[in-house]
């Protein structure tokens, strides 16, 4: 008997979410299949595939036992700099700057400073520009708030809002100055559903909302994320829930190098071999998890990662 | 599970104002219970012109075209009797939002409204009665089988008829109502839809009343698989209890302000 392929449809849709100034803008979502069914999108709606994010950090990255990475960056004095590597990149579709260095808690970069560094680098990237905070609730509300105004016009994606900030963040940045906001929660599906409800009772648009529903490395509680993401997807497309239909963005990056698999050295752990390796192959099997799971856009670190993940979204979206 | 769908009752022409519009074409007092209903919850209007034998297919044909083109097409259940009128809204309703509802065909003289969905592509409620109200589970399991057959023979898909055990008043007929929730259960057993008049259980109570028997009826019900139901969306206490039972039911994902929306 032949295969006879039976497409599985759905009615709702997940929403397209656009960031970028003009011409060179990116989207994200505005799929309805299951995630990676590519061959199930109606012939009238070619697939959406995934975008890959670029993580480059204020800070830099350590890049000791990581000579790829570091050549990557080789000679790359300013952000601005590193900002125009990471969008030359193959297979980058936008970039995802990272302000760690605001962390009171570290090297406490006032909010000016972001604020230069942030249209340096917006001016050096021919690419859509995601901007991430350094995870401290009130320097990132400052921080994006003062963001949000000096970027006026650039459709900045802002991750991303939480719970404590969603109406600052969604005041300055959607409604104030027309970016686009992510909602952040960590792996608690009724609060990211809250959490989109909120930001649409503020008056934030559906379509300039993403959710970044929290992630974690591969071994590390993944199957919580891939259980949310599950359901998330499945509430969306099969119950047209209107208020999980935002695209999701997952910021692999921060969840992949901050484990031991991608920071031990060969020399403390000979048996695990080569460190580089190791980590990219942590990014790059977290990264595809998340895919599987329904991640819309996945924010990577390493220049290898992003190669291996946009060659697997292109080679199962032909 | 998909979500409760609540089929919204108050566009009938039993009310003076709502006749008195549809007799001299008064778009307003139609539009505002078409918006309070939306508004309330409703994901489908029902909107009973009555037999209508006159002039059924002009004032459906014009109650369609007003209620979809202010309501953003607003999925619409057609309630009458007269079948040309039926044919005459569904040639000018917009199916963007769900397809066309039938209420309703029987298992007597109206089961030739199975056809008439079969041919349109509709759904159809299917009352589980041939003349009068059903003796009891076997008789509706009968009248079940014999319209669910049809459709299928005439190609529909067993989720376009939506079973409708027929809910009973309950000053009266209070030793039934079991026996109703133990056919919704059997019909959902089965896999297949169900819905129904709910409020037809408080009929002749005291208004403050029916609020809470129609909550606790919508309930128990759907612990039984109810998928539908035609009623008042503007009841709040009942729209909370349906989408609380639609939490409960993993039919819709909880968040704090599940109830507003």
């Amino acid at each position: 008997m032949s295969f006879v392929s039976k497409p599985r449809s759905f009615k709702a849709s997940i929403g397209a979410l656009t960031f970028g100034p003009g011409p060179s803008a990116v989207t994200i979502g505005g799929g309805g299949t299951l995630p990676l069914h590519f061959f199930d999108a109606k012939p009238d709606a070619p697939p959406r595939l995934p975008k890959v994010g670029v993580e480059v950090a204020d800070t830099g990255f350590a890049a000791e036992g990581l000579p790829l990475l570091a050549a990557c960056y080789d000679g790359a004095a300013t952000l601005a700099e590193r900002v125009r590597r990471a969008a030359s990149l193959d297979g980058a579709d936008f970039v995802c700057l990272r302000f760690e260095g605001a962390d009171p808690g570290g090297v406490d970069r006032p909010v000016e400073e972001c604020v230069a560094l942030a249209k340096e680098a917006l001016d050096a990237s021919p690419l859509p520009v995601a901007i991430a905070g350094c995870k401290n609730v009130e320097k990132d509300t400052a921080l994006f708030t003062a963001l949000a105004e000096a970027l006026q016009g650039r459709n900045v994606l802002f991750l991303s809002a939480r719970e404590e900030d969603y109406k600052q963040i969604g005041a300055a940045a959607a409604l104030a100055y027309g970016h686009k906001v992510g909602a952040e929660s960590a792996v608690d599906i009724n609060l990211a559903k809250q959490l989109n409800v909120l930001m649409t009772q503020l008056g934030v648009p559906k379509e300039s909302i993403a959710m970044n529903v929290g992630g974690a490395a591969a071994g590390y509680g993944f199957e919580y994320v891939a259980s949310t993401m599950d359901r998330v997807r499945a509430a969306a497309l099969e119950q047209e829930d209107a208020m999980l239909q935002m695209p999701i963005v997952t910021l692999v990056s921060q969840e992949a190098w901050a484990v031991k698999e991608s920071i031990a050295s060969a020399e403390d752990v000979p048996e695990w071999g080569e460190l580089e390796q190791r980590a990219i192959q942590m990014e790059a099997v977290t990264a595809a998890a998340c895919l599987a799971s329904g991640s819309d856009a996945v924010v990577l670190r390493h220049p290898v990662t992003v190669g291996k993940i946009a060659a697997l979204i292109k080679a199962l979206g032909v | 599970m998909a979500r409760f769908i609540t089929i919204g009752e108050r566009i009938h022409c039993i009310s003076p104002s709502i006749r008195d519009a549809m007799e001299n074409r008064k778009p307003e007092p139609i539009l505002k219970r078409a918006k309070e209903q939306l508004d309330a919850g409703a994901t489908y209007l029902d909107v009973n012109i009555g037999p209508a034998e006159s002039s059924g297919e002009e004032i459906m044909k014009w109650a369609v075209t007003l209620i979809q083109g202010a309501c953003d097409n607003a999925p619409l259940c057609f309630d009458t009797s007269n079948r040309k009128a039926i044919e005459a809204g569904i040639s000018v309703y917009n199916r963007a939002k769900g397809k066309p509802v039938i209420n309703s065909a029987d298992a007597g003289d109206r089961i030739s409204n199975i056809d008439l969905a079969a041919a349109n592509d509709a759904i159809v409620l299917a009352l589980c009665s041939k003349s009068g109200i059903s003796a009891d589970n076997d008789e509706r399991m009968a009248h079940c089988q014999e319209m669910l057959e049809r459709a299928l023979s005439l190609g529909m898909e067993a989720e376009d008829v939506w079973f409708d055990p027929l809910f009973l008043v309950i000053k009266g007929m209070q030793d039934k109502q079991l026996e109703v929730l133990e056919f919704v259960r059997q019909c959902s057993e089965m896999g297949l839809k169900t819905t129904g008049g709910l409020s037809n259980v408080s009929n002749g109570m005291p208004k403050d009343i029916r609020p809470v028997i129609d909550s606790a009826m919508v309930a128990m019900a759907m612990m039984n698989g109810l998928s539908s139901a035609i009623c008042n969306p503007c009841d709040l206490r009942l729209m909370q209890t349906i989408k609380s039972c639609d939490v409960i039911r993993n039919n819709y994902l909880y968040a704090d302000s599940y109830l507003e929306f």
